[in-house]
């Protein structure tokens, strides 16, 4: 319509100069994008990538206080020999994945009981307290409830469930115990409050639709929510594994690593090669080996969620 | 078999009034539809009877029993939703039978009730797809068959049809029609077609406002409207309504003069009179007015004439053609006049 009634008074149109079509240069066209994000990207790059690749650099080279000294492979090839570092990863795995399990599980359970809640909004606040505590702030309280204070021995001597002080050091598992206590008591939230949001994102009519099929909440939750929700639970877990797989605040607050290396984290593993022997090559190389690993897992996890949920 | 009674059912939300003292009775496998302009409350009360909606007020009773307390799973209702709500994580044989699994229906009944339930819709070879791989007909027919698998008592549907297109529109139609007299289900269908009300229905519950206008069969609504309201929103095109007052028995309006109405003298009247009850005439007749658009439909021409404020539109032969603005003597068929009161809009005569 507009561009017939532009046709038909074409020569009035084009004897007003300022209507001329202007071309911007396909320089500025192309670039000017660019320009746009380069403030963000680079500040990200210095943040991030230069550290990450300054780190892989490092792990080349032996590296000693009078100078660097070119090792090729062998940072790696002597970590792969290194029982504290296959150890490290395995704490790092168990002591991880339980905790990503429970809170799984646990942040599901309430998410399930609570989305349909009219008073979600306060249920949200409440859980999200344990998240805006500081971590190290968090650590230290657990210290003291497990070891210092004895607080939980107490408690459940109170109750009865035990007669003497349990030394929570003391023993593998009780160690890692403390570890996925700490854990889950902090990061649940997190995992609740995504959770609820895709359970109340969900088709309201889909959920009606299933009422009236006959279903149970729970059936509907089993048959329809949790199917479709897949693809959240996965972005959820990467996000929270990938930071499980960073523990250190805990561990080296809380435990150290005790008893024997039982609790040793590989992250704690990279620290105390760094900071505590100062191999600073070897820890790259340690780093870059993580971060190899996780991004094999996320890579994996994200295909089979996100294939299998489709068609 | 299911007999649904509303008894001064009302819903509201703060103050404002969503359905308003609605009062119905719907006999056992009777075919009922609500009919109304969006937003009148139709779904809402469909809701209600469905257990979906708590009434703020009266009672829903089903087969003689109050169900204000029973829960929308314990009420043998199956419905249809407007968005089709199938469930996109299965395919569609597991969507049709998830009401038998859900039931407790034995389950080696089950692939022999699906198969049953498909074939009735014709929904045709799609058993296992999942619901994003259908057209908009076919999920439509997949929605169709996951409400009759089990055979309830009630059947619900929300403006089924208002997704599809016009073709596929009337070929539903009729299939929906054809399954409910076939199953004997007692059936709520929710329009705001009145085509759709017309054709389906056994009896028609025509709303707005939250509250209900008019209940009666296709042709009690269609000849004996009860308001203006109702008048203006049956037919196609509908009734015309001239709004005049009555002189010595004389119905005057701007380009209209009608002899021998009996009503008091200064009273403001709204005269309603059909598109098909309107004739060209050669000589000066009830009304003048002048041509203000021609549409052919194929098997006649609908023609609007303006009189000096008001639009009007007759049903002429379907070759009967004139330029605009011509001037256009029109005769009334003086038995199928209608009178309405012209403050309240209620019927007088
Ligand atoms: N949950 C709700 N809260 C507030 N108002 C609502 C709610 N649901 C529906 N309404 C209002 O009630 C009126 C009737 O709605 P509805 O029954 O859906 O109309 P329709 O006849 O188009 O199906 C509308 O004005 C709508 O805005
Ligand atoms: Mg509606």
């Amino acid at each position: 319509m507009t561009q017939s009634a532009a046709t038909s008074e074409g020569t009035a149109i084009s004897a007003v100069p300022s209507l001329r079509r202007r071309r911007r240069s396909p320089f500025r066209r192309k670039l000017f994008p660019y320009l746009l994000v380069a403030p963000a990207v680079i500040y990200l790059l210095m943040i991030t990538l230069y550290p990450g690749v300054y780190a892989i650099y490092q792990s080349f080279f032996f590296v000693t206080f009078t100078g660097w000294v070119p090792a090729g492979f062998e940072n790696y090839t002597n970590l792969l020999r290194d029982r504290e570092f296959w150890a490290a990863l395995w704490n790092t795995l168990v002591i991880g994945g339980i905790s990503l399990a429970l809170e799984c599980v646990i942040a599901m359970t309430l998410a399930f009981y609570a989305y349909r809640d009219p008073f979600i909004r306060g249920w949200r606040i409440i859980f999200l307290m344990p998240m805006l505590f500081m971590p190290s702030a968090v650590a230290f309280i657990w210290k003291l409830a497990f070891n210092d204070g004895r607080v939980v021995s107490d408690l459940l001597m109170q109750l009865g469930l035990i007669s003497e002080n349990i030394d929570f050091l003391g023993d593998v598992w009780n160690a890692r115990l403390t570890l996925i206590v700490a854990d889950v008591w902090q990061w649940t939230p997190f995992l609740f409050i995504i959770f609820v949001a895709g359970l109340q994102a969900q088709d309201k009519e889909i959920e009606e639709a299933a009422r009236l099929d006959g279903a149970s909440w729970p059936a509907i939750f089993w048959n329809i929510s949790l199917p479709l929700m897949r693809p959240v639970i996965a972005v959820a877990v990467i996000l929270r594994g990938i930071d499980i797989t960073t523990m250190f605040a805990n561990v080296f607050i809380i435990t150290q690593g005790t008893p024997g290396g039982a609790t040793e984290t590989i992250s704690y593993f990279i620290y105390r090669m760094g900071f505590r022997t100062f191999n600073f090559g070897y820890a790259s190389a340690a780093s870059a080996l993580m971060l190899i690993f996780t991004i094999i897992v996320a890579q994996l996890l994200l295909k089979r969620f996100f294939r299998s949920g489709r068609a | 078999m299911a007999e649904i009674e509303l008894r001064n059912v009302r819903k509201h939300w703060g103050d404002f009034v969503g359905v308003d003292d609605v009062n119905l009775k719907i006999a056992d496998e009777e075919f009922v539809v609500f009919l109304g302009p969006s937003g009148c409350g139709k779904t809402t009360t469909m809701r209600m009877i469905a257990g979906l909606e708590d009434p703020s007020g009266g009672e829903v009773i089903i087969d003689g029993e109050v169900v204000n307390d029973v829960d929308a799973r314990d009420r043998d209702v199956a419905m249809v939703f407007q968005s089709y709500a199938l469930y996109p994580n299965m395919t569609i044989f597991e969507n049709i039978r998830f009401p038998l699994r859900m039931r407790g229906v034995p389950k080696a009944q089950h692939v022999e009730l699906v198969k049953r339930a498909a074939e009735m819709v014709e929904l045709g070879d799609y058993l296992d797809r999942k619901p994003g791989a259908l057209s908009g007909g076919q999920r439509q027919r997949a929605a169709l068959a996951r409400a009759v698998v089990r055979q309830p008592d009630v059947f619900l549907m929300d403006e089924p049809l208002s997704n599809l297109d016009a073709k596929l529109r009337s070929a539903m139609r009729v299939q929906i029609k054809h399954l409910q007299r076939r199953l004997k289900i007692t059936t709520v269908y929710v329009t705001h077609d009145q085509v759709e009300a017309m054709t389906l229905a056994d009896r028609i519950v025509i709303m707005n406002g939250g509250a209900i206008q008019q209940i009666g069969t296709p042709d009690e609504i269609y000849s004996n409207p009860a308001n203006t309201f109702i008048a203006g929103f049956i037919g196609s095109p509908p009734m015309n309504l001239i709004r005049g007052r009555v002189e010595g028995g004389t119905f005057i309006a701007p380009g209209v003069k009608v002899e021998g109405i009996d009503a008091e003298s200064g009273r403001a009247v709204t005269l309603g009179v059909r598109p098909e009850d309107c004739h060209l005439n050669s000589a000066p007749a009830e009304m003048t007015g002048i041509v203000f658009g021609i549409e052919p439909t194929g098997d006649q021409t609908l023609v609007s004439l303006r009189t000096d404020d008001d639009l009007f539109e007759i049903r002429a032969d379907r070759d009967f053609r004139a330029p605009l603005d011509t001037t256009a003597h029109i005769s009334f068929d003086r038995d199928r006049l209608y009178l309405f009161d012209g403050v309240s809009g209620e019927r007088l005569r």
